[in-house]
């Protein structure tokens, strides 16, 4: 994680912006470090379901990573994975509980993925790679960056599927029906596996068009 | 030995703050997912009945609705749900059967409602289904289930069930039409429903109101 | 109470509802074991064995303690426990007995434990309320078909080595669309199990 330039004031020391973008961007958790895959397939079928999950994910993953910083210097080493875990799960399950309490059509059609939330290894990723060696806000800001990366890759995606394969945006006819047939394929597994794979090849090739990135 | 007693209060604390906190959102939650979980139910019987509700009704609201219009009851091995408004005194609207079967993929559960002679459909809706959609999941859509809105169980000879037909003109009482592509599952609704259908003929029911 | 026979629940997951190619559960450690076929067998096998189990374990204790307990809301974290612990159990056991094994399989051993299939298999269960025969055969079914999955990919990979693949695509996205053929191919099953 390189930081932008000389150490500047602020409590991030400067490494705010510069871990925000790796977040988003340059590390973006689906297309660069290939994580948190089951849950981009199967709830982006429809854009709201996209956008709840993205929601979720930002959530859990900047209040695990703020928490998980704060404890770092007391976590003994031995129970440190079930520490993790533990944490992590906490936040999913409160998610879930106000999920079924306030948005119930949305805990159905989200199904198992909200508790697999928490195998989801972008969350373990993030605070074994970070919020064990980072001050709490920045570790906060690496959350919610990596969820932001995540929701928007899971907004796209979402958005594709959902138009290509219903003709419908958020429920609300885009392409009309007078020329449009519905590609089924886009809503169902198929269509999930290769509409991810275009994007990751696609972040690939822009990628190898930056200036210094010599990635294969 | 200070470092096991480190890692067991760690430990000790942090599960304790994790339940204590679950509990307390769990409480909290509680009656909002209870009421939403029965409202669920209740909203597809209040659907197939033909009972006006409104659409952004809350949970609370729906249950309100079910417990002042609709009773329960069995008869035999059926349950019925039976419409019958307070209000306009009119007597019985509709009656509800549930019906469930196999499906292609998975279950598929739903209600068929009967105008109070138990033989004219006033309508079907299916709750629970995970059949493909576009093809399987049509059984879910308003012309699908549109058709079966004023056939009859039975047909011109009197004997009691429903057909689906694939192709045809499917112009018989008790006759509509299958999805197109969609073979297995219209087939497998058609078994489920009749076998419904079987139940109340079987148990002779005659309505008199 | 799910009516469904347990052959059938063991034959749809497989095939019809491959639990990685219809429900897309376990691709992390698809996507990072699926090179050698060696790899990928002993992994596959590895999450057979510790599927079937863990699920018949999370019915009892969801049966017959949470649920009666009215403890449903640490269902998740209770799940992830008993998965981790048997984990544990399996990476001591498969040391000892076969250290080849244990060595080809490396860190992914304990990766198990967060294999989003298995949790995913204890949670499908729940919902659709399978019964304890059912449960097992669930379990068991689910393994086998990621087992099924990753084997064929890693068949596929080895294929792929031969061949041109656009620079963009090289890695993780071919293997994504490839993915997404055999899902396509796997729908062909569909209407295979026949049930009443």
């Amino acid at each position: 994680m390189a930081s932008s330039g000389p150490q500047t004031c602020g409590p991030c020391q400067g490494k705010g912006l510069a871990t925000f973008k790796a977040g988003v961007w340059r590390e973006n958790p689906i297309s660069i470090q290939i994580l948190g895959i089951c849950s981009t397939l199967a709830v982006t079928g429809r854009l709201e379901n996209a956008f709840v999950m993205g929601g979720a994910l930002i959530f859990v993953t900047t209040m695990s990573n703020l928490f998980i910083s704060l404890l770092r210097s007391f976590t003994p080493r031995g129970i440190r994975m079930i520490a993790e875990m533990a944490v992590i799960a906490t936040f999913v399950i409160l998610f879930d509980q106000f999920l079924k309490a306030f948005y119930w059509e949305m805990s159905k059609q989200l199904g198992p993925y909200v508790g697999l939330i928490i195998t989801n290894c972008i969350l373990m990723g993030r605070a074994e790679a970070f919020a064990l060696q980072n001050p709490p806000l920045v570790s906060m800001v690496d959350g919610l960056a990596n969820g932001l990366g995540y929701a928007a890759v899971l907004a796209i995606i979402g958005f594709i599927r959902e138009m290509l394969g219903t003709g419908n945006v958020l429920g609300h006819a885009v392409l009309p029906a007078e020329w449009y047939v519905p590609n089924q394929l886009m809503i169902l597994a198929p269509g999930a596996f290769i509409a991810l794979g275009f994007l990751i090849a696609l972040s690939n090739a822009v990628r190898s068009h930056e200036p210094g990135q010599g990635r294969p | 030995m200070k470092k096991s007693l480190h890692t067991i209060s760690y430990a000790a604390v942090l599960g304790t703050a994790c339940a204590l906190l679950l509990t307390g959102a769990g409480r909290f939650t509680a009656p909002y997912r209870e009421a939403n979980a029965k409202a669920e139910e209740v909203r597809n019987i209040l659907k197939v009945l033909d009972v006006p509700f409104e659409l952004g009704a809350s949970s609370q609201d729906l249950l309100d609705v079910f417990k002042r219009c609709v009773r329960q009851e069995r008869r035999g091995d059926l349950t019925l749900y039976i419409y019958e408004d307070p209000d306009a005194a009119r007597g019985v609207q509709a009656i509800a059967v549930p019906f469930a079967g196999q499906g292609l993929w998975g279950p598929i559960r739903g209600f068929l409602a009967l105008k109070p002679d138990m033989k004219t459909i006033q309508g079907v809706t299916f709750h629970q289904q995970e059949e493909t959609p576009g093809l399987g999941g049509e059984i879910g859509s308003d012309w699908f289930r549109d058709q079966f809105k004023g056939k009859t169980i039975e047909d011109v000879n009197g004997r009691a069930g429903i057909r689906i037909l694939r192709g045809g003109s499917a112009s018989g009482p008790n006759e509509v039409h299958a999805i197109t592509g969609a073979t297995m599952t219209s087939e497998r609704v058609e078994k489920m429903l009749n076998a419904a259908i079987m139940q109340i003929a079987g148990e002779d029911i005659h309505h008199g109101q | 109470m799910n009516e469904t026979h347990v052959l059938i629940i063991v034959v749809a997951v497989i095939f019809t509802n491959n639990i990685l190619l219809s429900n897309f559960l376990g691709m992390c450690s698809f996507l990072a074991c699926s090179r050698q076929i060696d790899t990928a067998v002993g992994l596959g096998s590895a999450v057979t064995f510790v599927m079937t189990f863990t699920t018949a374990l999370n019915y009892l204790i969801y049966r017959h303690l949470l649920l009666p307990g009215g403890l449903e809301h640490l269902t998740f974290i209770v799940f992830i426990a008993v998965i981790a612990g048997f984990t544990q159990f399996v990476e001591m056991f498969v040391e000892r007995f076969t250290p080849k094994l244990y060595y080809a399989l490396g860190i992914f051993l304990p990766l198990i434990a967060v294999n989003c299939a298995i949790l995913g298999a204890a949670l499908f269960m729940v919902i659709r309320n399978y019964t304890f025969v059912q449960s097992v055969g669930f379990g068991f079914g689910g393994g086998a078909g990621w087992a099924l999955a990753i084997i064929l990919m890693a068949g596929l990979r080895r294929k792929m080595g031969y061949s041109n693949v656009p620079r963009p695509f090289q890695g993780v996205a071919i293997t994504m669309v490839v993915t997404g053929v055999m899902a396509l191919a796997f729908m062909g099953f569909a209407g295979m199990v026949s049930i009443q």
